[in-house]
């Protein structure tokens, strides 16, 4: 269940270099393409699943609240995915939420800005300058998305393993030392860092049960145990606990629940207003 | 080595030597517990364990500087890390180090049974593994 994660500054880049180590390594290779399997999964188009990946929530497109159950329905769907296979993985944001699994090898890809910037302007059909501006606003955006949702910027540096700057080295050499790290013995899967992979991949499962119904809810696995955390009105407290439970042990592997309750402060002041 | 598998089990906390015992011994292996590196370090320097099982923060000696010692002197030891205060961090070092295994606790002895089948197997034993007992 080796697991590589590939990010990068070019989504077309991060799927070359993808596709081609999974091909190199015999791996299965994880991209784009399971939103389909997800928008069926859950009567949500591939194109708002795109959109939750690559934009902001706004008004116009993804709201706040289809957003994060959008992110919460692709999270699902790759750990799932990755708690059962060799998998090269790119384009589903996973170098965000794949945290503290010490078999994930993680590599950030920077693609080289002299082919960057001319496949934008081929893409959009503008001048050099605009293409340069955009590859910029589009980092910044990159950025902000992950800084909003992971709460970390994908383009630090500490996230990840191995970074590979394609300005100063070909994509086949880029492959081949993504194989050669990968196989060193501390990105060997083991009982801990497989168990740390499928107390996640339960506890997607269960934040989808939960996220619809309860958008604040935080959720954390340990083997079969899971415990929710959220936040309530002291007179909703008991109803709340109790409809959680009954969402949580109908999600296939849950043995244990326990729901944390703080006081919703902020809901709580207002209605002391009213 | 023996014709028995050999296995020691290093943990400054008392029960868990205690616990993991009985649960190991259900699969034929002879066991020496220890809860003072010093003292496992010795006698892993008069004899060859197949499998030693030892936690990783301990005073004076922690898990990972056994596991080097362990390694050096025998490298076809098979050592299991154990630890309470597991992170990403420790679990690569032990693995870079030449770690068979690495468990956080709490465990369930079956959990260890399993792992430890999968070390005596890797050394040439066929231990009697019963997952559904487990």
């Amino acid at each position: 269940m080796a697991v590589i994660i590939i990010s990068s500054n070019s989504l077309p880049k991060a799927a070359q270099i993808a596709t081609e180590t999974a091909k190199a390594l015999n791996y299965r290779c994880l991209g784009r393409e399971l939103l389909r399997e997800v928008g069926e999964k859950y009567g949500v188009s591939e194109e708002r699943l795109h959109k939750t990946l690559d934009e902001l929530p706004s008004l116009l497109g993804v709201n706040a609240k289809a957003h994060a159950l959008y992110l919460a329905y692709i999270e699902e769907a790759v750990l799932a995915k990755l708690s059962q296979d060799r998998v090269v993985c790119h384009g589903l944001a996973a170098h965000l939420y794949v945290r503290g699994v010490s078999h994930a090898f993680k590599v950030r890809v920077l693609a080289d800005p002299s082919e960057l910037i001319p496949s934008i302007m081929r893409e959009k059909g503008v001048s050099p300058e605009k293409a340069a501006k955009d590859a910029k606003h589009e980092e910044a955006l990159r950025s902000r998305w992950s800084l909003d949702d992971y709460r970390v910027d994908e383009a630090a540096p500490s996230l990840y393993d191995l970074i590979i700057d394609l300005s100063r080295m070909l994509p086949e050499k880029a492959v081949r030392m993504i194989m050669e790290t990968s196989s060193h013995p501390k990105f060997k899967p083991m009982t801990y860092s497989v168990k740390a992979v499928n107390d996640m991949e339960l506890a997607s499962r269960v934040r989808v049960a939960l996220l619809e119904h309860f958008p604040d809810v935080i959720v954390q696995a340990d083997g079969a145990a899971v415990v929710v955390e959220t936040t309530a009105v002291p007179r909703e407290k008991g109803k709340k606990v109790e409809a959680i439970e009954k969402l949580v042990r109908s999600v296939p592997g849950v043995g244990h629940v326990e729901v944390h309750v703080a006081n919703d402060i902020i809901r709580q002041a207002a209605e002391s207003f009213r | 080595m023996a014709n028995q598998l050999q296995l020691l089990i290093l943990d400054d906390e008392p029960i868990v030597g205690k616990r993991l015992s009985p649960a190991l011994n259900k699969l034929g292996c002879e066991i020496e517990t220890f809860e003072d590196p010093e003292s496992a370090l010795k006698r892993i320097g008069e004899k060859e364990f197949h499998i030693v099982v030892t936690d990783v923060r301990m005073e004076n000696i922690d898990g990972l500087q056994v596991l080097e010692k362990v390694l050096a002197q025998s490298p076809r030891t098979k050592v299991i890390m154990i630890t309470g205060y597991a992170t990403m961090e420790i679990a690569r070092e032990a693995l870079a180090k030449g770690a068979f295994d690495f468990i956080a606790k709490p465990f369930t002895p079956g959990d260890l049974r399993k792992i430890v089948a999968e070390a005596a197997k890797a050394v040439g034993f066929s231990l009697k593994y019963d997952a559904e007992a487990a």
